[in-house]
């Protein structure tokens, strides 16, 4: 580092070096405007105590304290909800998806279109989805329970009940199952069909080659999914668009971590406590990622890695 | 033999049938849609809900662009996307270019900050965003929505595009280079055309984003006076809008056309858009 500083020769670095920098501007002022700055400022307004955007009280941890004491059953029970649904959905979605998959990874006559129209629900923007599902899902006036009540069955509360709310979202997400379909679809393409052919060589049936090719094979995707979705899901704000009582759903039992921060802080303009809420998720979402990739022993990256 | 051919055509009518029968759930909420979006304002009403209209109303789709609101929703959505399909892909590939082929100091640290905002959860910076574009006089126009993605329109496209473009064989950029061609040049007549698979696939995503994103447009066109798009109006129509359900075959004729480009989108480019998956999930 010394001997960098004592040779650094600023006209040299530019002329070696403007080019790359020159081409990568729009990312680096990008970052430092849309990115850096506002985490920083995140920061300072979480310690700004009934901060609104113009004024603010007193300096110190109001914010955090307030998460933690007359507001913690509120903060807790969009914790837990949002816990409670990534848990059930990222591997739900990964195992349904998984079977989907299966099914279409066949030779036959028209099995591309059944992939295309297995995919078409996915397309529906979450606005639209939302939209339509609160109507479908209508207690009283809602298709599914005219189509349970034609088979028998007695209509189901679906989000207009604490109880089943969170149920009704996860048999919603069933409609979705086509994105990951897709992607275990381009994993399966990625295996080498001869790892299969020793397989069966060495006598293993459909199971082994599943278990000890397929499933090895495409954990690096699974990782990087479950990475990615995690941080999503962790963030997801759909009920916004179906929840009844404002997105929250019927005795908050649909309310999420998401749409807290953004009630509070834009809805409320409570940008101070907002933030400290953001900083917070931010922390909590930084732990699980470093856990994971520090469990990630399972991922398998091929011979060379 | 003739019993495993027999066989082998019992399994084939059964995948058939499983995948007729799975076609039919996943299809009925958007085939249910389209039916919604076709029937009078009294047919929607109905304290037994209908599966199909008498007689099919195609005119609640002149009706949805007759409201002032939809068309000027659609116009804004239309000038936000076309924008950003332009920038986001040329943005994104000049920055790609300067990770994948150029050397340069500092590359390997930017390359890890830019990884490093793909994991930052959107939520931390948005209510500051909210205060900066509240400064710059942003708040209730569509500047969010276009001016900060001619800064590369996200790590992830940059991401795939640099991955991609490490994947161009060095010889014909050398050989370009001892020929005396400028970066750019380099950059402009080499890389790009090789790159038109992944940049298909950048342009689509893009288009998906945007069009169908409601949240962004919640957060930063709030008040009543501010132009919406077609996803804020329909999201303010369907949660405001619970006492008119009289209305509820327009917001369906609404959902039905926001459904179908992105639809028609994935039909069409479905390999580009598969094999971008693969991209980012595989390498990454």
């Amino acid at each position: 580092m010394k001997t960098f500083f004592k040779n650094f020769n600023a006209r040299k670095f530019f002329r070696d070096n403007y080019t790359g920098w020159l081409f990568n501007l729009p990312l680096t002022v990008g970052i430092v405007v849309f990115t850096l700055i506002p985490v920083l400022f995140s920061l300072i307004y979480s310690f700004m105590w009934r901060y609104n955007g113009f004024t603010f009280e007193a300096w110190g941890v109001h914010n955090y304290a307030l998460m933690f004491t007359a507001d913690w059953g509120e903060v807790s029970r969009t914790f837990l909800n949002t816990v409670i649904y990534s848990v059930v959905s990222i591997p739900l979605s990964l195992v349904t998806s998984y079977f989907l998959a299966l099914l279409v990874n066949t030779s036959l006559k028209g099995v591309k279109v059944f992939r295309v129209l297995f995919y078409l629900p996915v397309t529906i923007p979450a606005v639209v989805s939302g939209l339509l599902w609160k109507d479908m899902f209508g207690q009283t006036y809602g298709i599914f329970n005219r189509i349970l009540g034609l088979v028998g069955i007695a209509p189901f509360p679906f989000f207009a009940e604490a109880g089943t709310s969170m149920v009704s979202v996860f048999i919603m997400n069933l409609w979705t199952v086509g994105g990951g379909m897709i992607l275990w679809l381009s994993a399966f393409k990625n295996i080498d069909k001869q790892y299969y052919e020793a397989v069966q060589i060495e006598g293993g049936g459909r199971l082994a080659g599943f278990w000890y090719i397929t499933i090895p094979m495409s954990t690096p995707m699974i990782f990087y999914n479950v990475i990615m979705s995690t941080i999503g899901t962790l963030q997801y704000n759909g009920p916004l668009t179906y929840a009844p009582n404002g997105g929250r759903g019927w005795d908050n039992s649909l309310y999420m971590y998401a749409v807290k921060i953004y009630q509070e802080a834009i809805e409320s303009g409570m940008i101070g406590y907002g933030s400290a809420l953001a900083w917070c998720f931010l922390i909590v979402i930084g732990m699980i990622t470093v856990v994971l990739f520090a469990t990630s022993k399972w991922v398998f990256y091929g011979e060379e890695a | 033999m003739r019993s495993s051919k027999r066989s082998r055509l019992a399994l084939s009518v059964l995948l058939y049938a499983i995948m007729g029968l799975l076609t039919v759930i996943l299809l009925f909420p958007f085939c249910y849609m389209i039916s919604k979006s076709l029937m009078t304002s009294s047919e929607v009403i109905q304290p037994v809900p209908l599966f199909f209209p008498s007689v099919p109303q195609f005119s609640n789709y002149l009706e949805l662009f007759s409201t002032g609101r939809y068309l000027s929703g659609f116009l804004n959505t239309l000038l936000i996307v076309v924008c950003n399909m332009i920038f986001v892909p040329l943005s994104a590939s000049l920055i790609a270019f300067s990770f994948a082929k150029l050397q340069w100091r500092g590359r390997g640290f930017m390359f890890a900050i830019m990884l490093g905002t793909m994991m930052l959860p959107g939520a931390v910076t948005q209510v500051p965003l909210y205060s900066l574009y509240f400064t710059f006089g942003w708040i209730d126009t569509l500047y969010p929505f276009i001016i900060p993605n001619l800064f590369g329109g996200g790590a992830v496209y940059i991401f795939l595009l640099t991955q991609f473009m490490r994947g161009i064989p060095r010889d014909m950029d050398s050989a370009a280079k001892i020929d005396g061609a400028s970066a750019l040049r380099r950059f402009l007549s080499i890389c790009l055309p090789l790159c038109k698979a992944v940049l298909v696939y950048v342009v689509v995503n893009v288009f998906l984003a945007y069009w169908g994103d409601y949240f962004g447009p919640l957060m930063y066109m709030h008040s009543s006076e501010a132009p919406k798009t077609f996803a804020l109006v329909l999201f303010e129509n369907s949660t405001e809008g619970d006492a008119a359900m009289d209305r509820a075959n327009i917001r369906m004729a609404g959902g039905v056309f926001m459904s179908v480009f992105p639809a028609l989108l994935f039909a069409i480019f479905q390999k580009q858009l598969i094999d971008g998956v693969m991209v980012g999930s595989v390498k990454g």
